[in-house]
């Protein structure tokens, strides 16, 4: 659970929530996109409900339709008429390299590419604010890392602010402009806020190589693990 | 041993116990009256059609069997729907469903025999009795175990209630029902058949009873196969469609 929470996204910025299981990073996502309720307080959120998308670790697209099917399936929902809506599916299943993949069901498809069709989905919508909770953790490395050099070029060309809740702090840190770092639960609170001085357009591959990546890496690290040590004594000592 | 040649082994055991059948019934090794040989077997079948007489039962018991099988499907559906949707439906229908579930359901033949009479309905009341409970607790159990990831993605896509229903929920129960599609249709048949044993005029159960009180052991054995037969096209054509309608899967 997560108390007191104060957490700005500025248009086109790029932010991550990182922190240890259990601080109430994925309820903020959902108290965002209205999936669940804060306990107490409010949501301040400028972005009407239809500009947020959200990105699950896992990529719940529906078995029984084709990816071009997935994809078209919000834009129908939000009025857009069905051969226009998966055409506009075919577009971006191409933009993230996935064309010629449209009418093969998600069983048909690797890890990596149903993310990409899930990606796809949430895209076509032209969110100004995408949250993403996890969203890589499943993948393995390699794929992991085309996906998100895919990712960051997106966003970053069509001006989409992120929320990306993850435990990653190297891929926080190559992804974003501000990382919020969280404090372990029961009763989580920010610790503190980061600007990454990695300047944009920026290869997330490439930016772990930049001289800022390190210093920074090593002060969040030893945060985050002063506050893992300070509240689990019992772990530490062993 | 290639695995590839199974069936071929399969049907080689077979044609050698069919020899070794009929050989010990000519040479006088079994009783006719219990084990007729295959060949008075197949005889037996042959004449069935031969002579026509077989067609009206076979009506029967299919027009008993995909009745109940349609009614069934169509009741179990709705009574499950409504079950996994309010509260108060499936505290009272759980329990009943529970124990129709829980005793062999064709004890109830005599019953419907003398509520609805010899004729077709009191077996096609067996048959939709069989196949309504199954169908009941694959969607009523089934829509309680949706995807909560799914409802969510539709959620947050903008998705209203009939987008769920129609995305989510319908498809989820098409895919159960499908699922447990052939063994309803087993059901269906069960009923079909056991009703006619019970008491009938027409029917594939009918002529086994009647075969049974004629001791005509051949024409018993004809019709065992013949229901066979039936059962198994059936299975291939619900598989056929299974196989089709969850490509996905």
């Amino acid at each position: 659970m997560l108390e007191r929470a104060s957490i700005t996204v500025q248009r086109g910025h790029f932010v991550s929530l990182v922190g240890p299981s259990g601080s109430g990073k994925s309820s903020l996502l959902r108290a965002v996109i209205g999936l669940q309720q804060p306990l107490a307080g409010a949501i301040e959120n400028e972005f009407a409900p239809t500009e947020v998308g959200i990105l699950f670790q896992d990529d719940a697209l529906l078995p029984w339709k084709t990816a071009r099917d997935n994809v078209a399936l919000g834009l129908t929902f939000n009025g857009v008429e069905r051969g226009q809506a998966l055409e506009q599916a075919d577009f971006w299943l191409g933009r993230l390299g996935l064309a010629g993949f449209g009418h093969r069901f998600p069983r048909h498809l690797s890890g990596g590419q149903r993310k990409r069709v899930a990606l796809a989905q949430v895209l076509a919508m032209a969110p100004k604010l995408l949250l993403m909770d996890e969203p890589f953790a499943s993948l393995d490395a390699i794929v992991r890392a085309r996906i998100i050099q895919d990712v960051a070029a997106l966003v970053e060309r069509e001006r989409i602010s992120v929320l990306l809740v993850t435990h990653d702090l190297e891929e926080a840190i190559s992804l974003s402009d501000v990382v919020y770092l969280l404090s372990q639960g029961p009763r989580a609170r920010i610790i503190e806020d980061y600007a990454v001085p990695i300047p944009r357009p920026r290869d997330p591959v490439r930016a772990r190589t930049h001289p800022a990546f390190a210093p920074l890496y090593d002060k969040l690290w030893s945060d985050l693990s002063r506050q893992v040590d300070r509240e689990q004594p019992a772990e530490a000592a062993e | 041993m290639n695995p590839r040649l199974t069936w071929l082994r399969q049907l080689a055991a077979f044609a050698l116990l069919l020899l070794i059948w009929e050989a010990a019934g000519r040479a006088g090794l079994l009783n006719p009256l219990f084990f007729p040989s295959p060949s008075r077997i197949g005889a037996a079948l042959v004449e069935l059609f031969a002579d026509g007489r077989i067609w009206p039962h076979l009506e029967a018991t299919f027009t008993a069997a995909l009745g109940g099988l349609a009614l069934g499907i169509a009741v179990g559906i709705v009574l499950g729907v409504i079950a996994a949707l309010v509260r108060a439906v499936a505290e009272l229908l759980e329990p009943v469903m529970t124990l129709l579930n829980a005793i062999p359901r064709v004890i109830l033949a005599p019953l419907f025999v003398i509520w609805l009479g010899i004729g077709l309905a009191s077996k096609v009341a067996l048959s939709f009795i069989l196949v309504a409970v199954l169908i009941f607790f694959t969607v009523f159990s089934g829509i309680r175990q949706v995807d909560r990831r799914l409802v969510e993605r539709i959620i947050t896509l903008g998705g209203d209630r009939w987008a769920l229903v129609r995305h989510v929920y319908l498809p989820s129960v098409a895919a159960w029902i499908l699922g447990s599609l052939k063994v309803a249709v087993g059901f269906a048949f069960t009923g079909a058949c056991v009703g006619e044993f019970v008491a009938a005029s027409r029917g594939l159960g009918y002529l086994l009873s009647f075969a049974q009180s004629t001791y005509n052991a051949a024409l018993m054995f004809a019709l065992i196969l013949l229901i066979m037969a039936v059962v198994l096209v059936i299975f291939a054509a619900a598989g056929r469609l299974e196989k089709y309608l969850l490509r996905w899967s």
